[in-house]
């Protein structure tokens, strides 16, 4: 079976959960046999084309540029085509994947000029996001509801999300398949050295690690967490806060920082690469995913692979991942005092803890594992090709 | 997330740094001077002259010069910041 991915972020170009999705997919489907060709935009110093444990990827340079966000897009996906274009003349494709509207245009385009079947795996959506409020807002909206509808199938990663696609594009139940996100177990399985990592960032042993990673955006409710510093700090006064992660948010999140007047216990680290994020996961007493619109939640899982004790919203995708006080804490999103209340939960109970950390641990290796993802991905390319 | 369609909702200089990436000033190769960044955004190169300066200290912008001239693109954590808003 031959599969074309289409996706607008692939490692190293990574900003949110799609690139991670995208290259334990792949890499996973690889595995499993299926040929994989992944299309993707690029990134400074990455090569134009590699292949990594069995999958090919192509990035491209969009040739064309223009300042407005959406002819943008437009573009890039004007030059994603006559990529696949060329690729499609080498390799037969049984079907294309795409992800997210952003590359729906030249992946819709692709479906018709190669009458093979179109698969969309749907990450979030811009009503979810942020609510349609501009007319470009619209027109990703329609965009969405577009790539569903010329999609044989869409997969979604989480129930939460299969009840939002539905209801919001009016698709037939059926038409949606529910796959979650899986996570390279084996990348957690390094040796961290937890005093050196808390070193790196001021952070002493013998002092309480409060641990974010994400992108620095609204709908991850960090600013929760900010306004949480001083409850969690009168009781714990030896508490640290790193925040990891680049966004649009950052400076304002820096000012709120400043405004509790617990400004030196922060530490903003910016976007960090991969084996850096686990090891300072492996190195924090507790992860606090304080989300506010989450389709699923990746970096849950994440935690409970490393071995921190997870502190999430009890929201979307997280609401399903984790289950209260047995592989993680639950709080109310967009509740500060709620925030506080989970972190003394944990940092008030070591053994609970450890309790909590155990279980999550199992639950991700039992349900979230990439082989098991891919299988069931392959089940539904193959009842899209009729096999 | 503030998506594309949130994007006038955002700091003068991230909107600027939005522009300058669609362009496509993301490498040294594909940087642009002031006045090519004028004639691509239709901003006044004094504003811009403003909104560089502040995009360079926060470390989302470098300067490069291309035969005399300044030339201006994004960094990787300038690129990362960018697709914060659309991911």
């Amino acid at each position: 079976m031959k599969v074309c991915m289409l996706t607008w972020e692939y490692p190293p170009r990574i900003v949110g959960g799609i690139a991670r999705h995208c290259e334990g997919l792949a890499k996973a489907l690889a595995k499993l046999g299926v040929d994989v060709d992944v299309v993707t935009l690029d990134f400074p110093g990455a090569p134009e084309y590699e292949e990594i444990d069995g999958v090919k990827v192509y990035r491209v340079r969009p040739e064309i540029g223009h300042p407005n966000f959406l002819t943008w897009v437009m573009l890039f996906n004007h030059f994603l085509e006559k990529k696949i274009a060329g690729t499609a003349e080498r390799e037969n494709y049984d079907l294309i994947h795409i992800h997210d509207w952003l590359v729906a245009p030249s992946g819709v385009a692709v479906k018709h000029f190669l009458k093979k079947p179109l698969i969309a795996t749907i990450h979030s959506t811009e009503n979810g996001r942020s609510g349609l409020h501009t007319p470009d807002s619209y027109t990703i909206d329609s965009w969405e509801w577009w790539t569903t509808y010329e999609a044989s199938k869409v997969i979604v990663t989480s129930n939460s999300m299969k009840h939002e696609v539905c209801g919001h594009f009016h698709l037939p139940w059926e038409k949606v398949e529910m796959v979650p996100n899986g996570i390279e177990i084996e990348k957690f399985n390094i040796p961290v050295d937890r005093v050196a990592v808390r070193g790196r960032y001021g952070v002493s042993p013998n002092e309480k690690l409060i641990l974010y990673v994400g992108r620095l955006v609204p709908q991850k409710g960090v600013e929760y967490l900010i306004q949480a510093v001083p409850m969690i700090a009168s009781r714990y006064p030896n508490a640290k806060f790193i925040i990891v992660g680049e966004g649009w948010l950052r400076d304002y999140l820096e000012s709120l920082a400043q405004s509790t007047g617990q400004r030196w216990r922060i530490t903003f680290t910016g976007f960090v690469p991969d084996h850096e994020a686990i090891a300072l996961m492996k190195s924090a007493d507790a992860l606090v995913i304080p989300s506010v619109y989450e389709p699923f939640g990746i970096v849950a899982l994440e935690g409970m692979t490393a071995g921190v004790p997870v502190i999430a919203s009890q929201v979307g995708g997280l609401a399903e991942i984790i289950e209260h006080d047995k592989t993680g804490v639950f709080i109310y999103p967009r509740n500060p005092e709620s925030l506080a209340w989970g972190v003394d939960h944990v940092l008030s109970n070591p053994g609970h803890a450890e309790w909590l950390v155990k279980n999550a641990h199992e639950k991700v290796k039992e349900m979230f594992s990439w082989n098991v993802i891919a299988e069931r991905t392959v089940e539904i390319y193959k009842s899209v090709l009729g096999e | 997330m503030v998506s594309s369609g949130s994007e006038s909702s955002l700091p003068e200089e991230f909107r600027f740094l939005c522009m300058l990436h669609n362009i496509g000033a993301t490498t040294p190769e594909h940087s642009f001077s002031i006045e090519e960044i004028a004639k691509w955004t239709s901003l006044e190169t004094s504003v811009i002259r403003v909104h560089l300066r502040r995009l360079i200290e926060m470390g989302y912008v470098e300067s490069t010069k291309v035969n005399e001239t300044d030339k201006y693109h994004l960094t990787h954590s300038g690129i990362r910041k960018v697709l914060s808003l659309y991911s």
